[in-house]
């Protein structure tokens, strides 16, 4: 095993790539700027952007700092089959997100936030528990990716953590606050064509720098028999199986996801999402090979820290001119990342909280600009501040992931189901949060008759999460099919064993409980919503104030 | 895995990539064309 120091680049030439690549993509947004900015366009554009860039921007947006280096330290725990069961089940997040975009589509063809069609739907304690769920998790995500931008600074030049941050802060800002949603689309094609270019370079240099396939024989015995198993079980247990129940958790709960199925062109979603899905997949488990290769030369992590693998594998076996591809690389994944954040988190202010209840469904389109603007400009000095105090965010991410795995059930639902009541939403995300926290923390012991119903829950879970995916591509029979089959299946695998897993036990009773509760309390109601005022109630802003003005 | 076989499985990702690349160049030139035939903006 050996440790290897890492290669610098000089302070001139790490600003020089900073500001080179925050000038370029500042300059950029100039090109789409307008003086005054439709606030529709500054929150989803036109509603029927082209192919090219809304797939772009998809890729662009999924992809963050973190994708690297969390699938080169699956590649290096895991081995073969380590980049797989990160990049994959990343990657179908988009693809079984797009049946139900469609579906979002067809109802409110106008809609800027998934929350502002709940509050159409259900009414406001559906539409907050949503707008923050989706809040906290832009919040996360844009401060990792500040966190990000400093680390890299800080290990590959001379500059300092804090100084890395505010760069990255300050430059995702100037080109984002003008023009919105349309200018970090339109830089999002910019920095993936940048990042791919990267990708495509770096892998196959560091593979034949390392020796390629000569070091690949000689070196075999490097990796253990579960490392070189491409079907390992244990990779997939702990590596996989988390991240496959959280597939549509993480689709539901990020915004950003949602203003892109409403940016682009109604016929294209479908084939935008399943490039964006290949797209994505080819990228990250690209770059997770080199945790994998870094495994086969028995390559020692920098102070036991696995998020140093990539920039070990790149200041040892790339020229200096591939270091400064790998930087943009990283800082281009962080940015589209952190400006998505930010248009996210401008559109929940916008629509949720200054248009449905500032202004009570009257919203001014300029005060309402200045909000997204404001909101863009406190996210980012929030972002920096909490990335620069490196504050443990561990428990906020489990938080955040509770609930976006009791969401996941009544969101879908209410979009299809017509007695699913605002009453049994509210209760469904209370009573599975609940029933998470209890489960993830023991605070019961999770020992025999308790163990079992928490067991029998996550069974349910097991059927939630198989059948909501089989329902968007194939429809309810097969939907339901699927849930009942998959829950039979795990029935005895569950029971007596997921007890000992609490992190996978918790996340499938809170997938369980939303969805019992659900059900259950909707079907004691007699309501029926019409989904036809669903586009009544859901418009554009900026035409529906011209129109009220003219009359 | 043999060891062609683990070449090829390292190796593919940065051709499909490439691959996802040309198409992307090649949609976005689309776009571009569709918005100036149609007289309208792109965003």
């Amino acid at each position: 095993m050996h440790e290897t120091a890492l290669f610098q680049l000089s302070t001139s030439t790490t600003i020089l790539l900073l500001a080179g690549f925050y000038l370029a993509t500042f300059l950029m947004s100039l090109i789409i700027g307008k003086r005054h900015e439709n606030v529709d366009g500054y929150m989803v554009s036109n509603n029927a952007i082209g192919f090219g860039l809304s797939a772009a921007s998809m890729i662009a947006t999924w992809i963050w700092a973190a994708s690297f280096y969390a699938s080169a330290s699956a590649g290096y725990k895991f081995g073969i089959s380590g980049p797989i069961h990160y990049g994959l089940w990343g990657a179908l997040m988009i693809l079984f997100i797009y049946p139900f975009g469609m579906r979002f589509r067809k109802l409110a063809p106008k809609a800027h936030t998934l929350a502002e069609i709940m509050y159409a739907r259900h009414g406001k304690s559906s539409q907050m528990i949503l707008a923050i769920s989706n809040i906290i998790g832009s919040c996360i995500s844009l401060m990792v990716n500040f966190t990000a931008a400093g680390a890299l600074v800080s290990v590959l030049s001379p500059l300092s953590f804090i100084q890395g941050v505010l760069i990255a802060g300050v430059g995702v800002l100037s080109y984002t606050i003008w023009s919105g949603f349309r200018a970090s689309v339109l830089t999002d094609f910019a920095q993936l064509i940048a990042m791919i270019i990267a990708a495509v370079v770096i892998i196959p240099l560091i593979f034949f720098n390392l020796g390629g396939p000569d070091m690949l024989a000689a070196n075999m015995p490097n990796l253990s028999l579960a490392q070189s198993d491409f079907f390992s079980t244990e990779a997939f247990l702990q590596q996989g199986a988390p991240y496959l129940v959280a597939v549509l958790a993480y689709a539901i709960g990020n915004q950003t996801i949602a203003q892109r199925l409403f940016a682009v062109r109604e016929d294209l979603i479908r084939p935008t999402f399943i490039t964006a899905t290949v797209g994505y997949g080819a990228i990250v488990i690209g770059l997770g090979m080199l945790g994998l290769l870094a495994l086969f030369i028995g390559l020692k992590p920098l102070d036991g820290n696995m998020n140093n693998i990539i920039p070990q594998m790149a200041s040892t076996y790339l020229p200096p001119f591939a270091i400064g591809l790998f930087f943009v690389l990283v800082i281009g994944s962080l940015s589209s990342t952190a400006d998505a954040d930010l248009c996210a988190l401008s559109a929940i202010v916008m629509t949720d909280i200054y248009g449905k209840s500032l202004a009570r469904g009257t919203p001014n389109p300029k005060r309402m600009l200045f909000w997204g603007r404001f909101t863009m400009v406190a996210a980012t000095m929030l972002g920096v501040v909490f990335a620069s105090l490196r504050l443990d965010i561990l428990m906020m991410l489990v938080f955040v992931g509770a609930l976006w795995g009791a969401i996941v059930f009544p969101v879908i639902m209410s979009f299809y189901w017509d007695r699913i009541t605002n009453k049994a939403f509210t209760l469904a995300v209370g009573s599975a949060v609940a029933m998470f926290v209890v489960a993830r923390f023991e605070l019961l012991p999770m020992t025999g008759a308790i163990a079992v119903v928490f067991e029998l829950f996550a069974t349910v879970g097991v059927g939630v999460v198989a059948g909501l995916m089989a329902f968007g591509f194939f429809g309810k029979k097969v939907g339901a099919i699927c849930g009942l089959l998959a829950a039979a299946a795990m029935l005895p695998y569950s029971i007596g064993f997921l007890r000992d897993y609490a992190v996978l036990l918790s996340a499938l009773t809170s997938y369980g409980v939303s969805a019992i509760v659900c059900v259950t309390v909707s079907l004691r109601s007699n309501q029926r919503f019409d989904f036809d005022l669903l586009d009544e109630r859901v418009v554009s802003f900026q035409r529906s104030t011209a129109a009220l003005a003219r009359t | 895995m043999t060891v062609f076989g683990l070449t090829a499985y390292i190796l593919v990702w940065p051709v499909l990539s490439a691959v996802v690349l040309l198409l992307l160049l090649a949609a976005f030139a689309k776009d571009v064309l569709d918005a100036r035939k149609n007289g309208g903006d792109m965003l």
